[in-house]
């Protein structure tokens, strides 16, 4: 058997062994790779810049914990964004299991790092049933479909919620988003036609389609997959699990196109031999 | 000493699933088995008790909101479909849902997507503004757009063989595929690679506190 059939007859628990290799080794020997600031990222953050002191924010948890490594270090960069410049904060969620993943964020970094008020500085709604429906009567008004927030409260109880009755209100939205619903219904269903402010953070699995929305303008601003997080934890200067994450993520990825360039090359090689 | 005691069996669970990558075993089976069976349970009582009762229990027999018993017919309705005599009935409530979705998604599609992404790929071209209002590189941005959006088209287009001038639009078509799928793929890697590390954070931060 030739150097090349054996390559080609490789175990591929050896692949998966190399990989997880590549992804381990940075976390206890850390490279500190650069991490550049891509325009989309960058947009996102000017406008959350450019934003009134006070003004609301509305976060929709659109992820469920499969999705957190990417989407958790994007919620809670954003976040710390908009607490640090005096916006208020608003939380809903299309899905069921991200609950818990936006009152954390909140918990950690709204009460924790920036002693904001719930009710207040911040609000949070939990899960929004409906997705597409839910969304279009959520701009024309809010507390129609958020009713109670997700400790059980009344909305005409929670003092934030005084001025916060339609799309109108809100200075932003960004959907940190890893499938349906999510936003596809922001776009579709929310901002054609409430227009305003809207971005997205995608996982990376999904984050090549939301282009076409930035270059036509119905997106903001896009932050894509655990490098988009990496990039905002740049930007706010707080680095965490995203930019710890990425030595990891371009340590794995020279390694596949490794795999690649030499899986090419050995077929090749071996369609030469046979011919 | 709670949460130590849910990290440990988070921990072992990850290692259960990931022993796939060896062989298929028993401790995979049974953490698949828990993870069907819990996501079941999880979805069922969470469902019932943040969309069905907040929406349609509660209005009718709290409230006395009696339009709902609509909605409620509607929804036993599909259940019909058990016995082949009443299967008929299932028709009515997937016709209202087809066509609620239908109504909500035409409107979506073409105010959405279809008038913006128009909009957005032909309007530099619109009163000079290309290499005008636009600048040079973003300008031949918009021109390698376009040709990507017609070629591409073209590509799809099959009345006609693709032979000539129009195979040769359609291959420039298949040409801009081949770069989209290739970001795909990499970004698919960059996704799959990010939840490897999740995981891999979490044994070795969370669970065993090896690093910081």
């Amino acid at each position: 058997m030739s150097v090349f059939e054996k390559i080609q007859n490789l175990d591929r628990r050896i692949i998966f062994v190399t990989v997880a290799l590549a992804v381990i080794l940075p976390l206890f020997f850390p490279l500190k790779l650069p991490v550049d600031i891509t325009a989309p990222v960058q947009q996102l953050y000017d406008v959350i810049e450019d934003l009134p002191e006070g003004s609301v924010v509305l976060i929709s948890i659109d992820y469920d914990p499969s999705g957190a490594p990417e989407l958790d270090p994007a919620t809670w960069s954003v976040m710390r964004h908009c607490f640090s410049r005096n916006h208020k904060i608003f939380v809903m969620g299309l899905w069921a299991t991200g609950v818990p993943l936006g009152m954390r964020a909140l918990e950690t970094v709204g009460a924790g790092e920036y002693n904001k008020e719930y009710g207040i500085d911040y609000v949070d709604f939990g899960y929004i049933p409906g997705g597409a429906i839910a969304l279009v009567n959520l701009g024309r008004d809010v507390h129609d479909v958020c009713r109670e927030d997700v400790y059980g409260t009344a909305v005409d109880e929670i003092p934030m919620m005084k001025s916060i009755k339609s799309a109108d209100a809100f200075g932003l939205v960004l959907s940190m988003s890893m499938g349906v619903p999510g936003s596809d219904q922001w776009i579709l269903y929310y901002h054609a036609r409430y227009r305003g402010n809207l971005a997205t953070a995608q996982t990376a699995i999904g984050a090549p389609k939301y282009y076409q929305y930035l270059q036509t303008g119905q997106l903001v601003g896009l932050i894509g997959g655990m490098k988009g997080a990496a990039e905002y934890e740049r930007l706010v200067n707080k680095y965490g699990l995203a930019t710890i994450g990425m030595d990891s993520q371009s340590i794995a990825h020279l390694l596949i196109i490794a795999f690649i360039v030499l899986g090419n090359v050995i077929y090749w090689m071996e369609k030469r031999r046979k011919n | 000493m709670t949460s130590g005691v849910w990290v440990w069996i988070a921990g072992a669970l990850t290692l259960a699933i990931y022993s796939f990558l060896y062989k298929d075993n028993p401790f995979y089976k049974v953490a698949e088995y828990i993870f069907v069976g819990l996501s079941a349970g999880y979805w069922a009582v969470y469902l019932f008790w943040n969309f069905a009762y907040p929406n349609l229990f509660q209005p009718l027999f709290s409230e006395g909101n009696y339009w709902n018993i609509i909605p409620l017919a509607l929804g036993f309705m599909m259940f019909t479909q058990l016995s082949r005599r009443s299967a008929w009935l299932v028709r009515f409530p997937l016709t209202f849902v087809l066509g609620v979705s239908l109504g909500l998604q035409l409107i979506a599609a073409v105010e959405g997507d279809v008038v913006p992404q128009l909009a957005g790929t032909f309007e530099p071209f619109s009163r000079g503004a290309l290499f005008n209002t636009y600048d040079f590189w973003t300008s031949i941005g918009y021109i390698v757009l376009l040709v990507g959006v017609l070629s591409t088209l073209v590509y799809f287009f099959f009345s006609r063989e693709h032979k000539g001038v129009f195979g040769g639009i359609a291959r420039t078509g298949v040409f801009y595929l081949m770069i989209a799928f290739g970001a795909s793929f990499g970004y698919t890697v960059m996704a799959r690679v990010s939840l490897l590390f999740g995981r891999v954070h979490f044994i070795f931060h969370d669970w065993l506190h090896i690093i910081r």
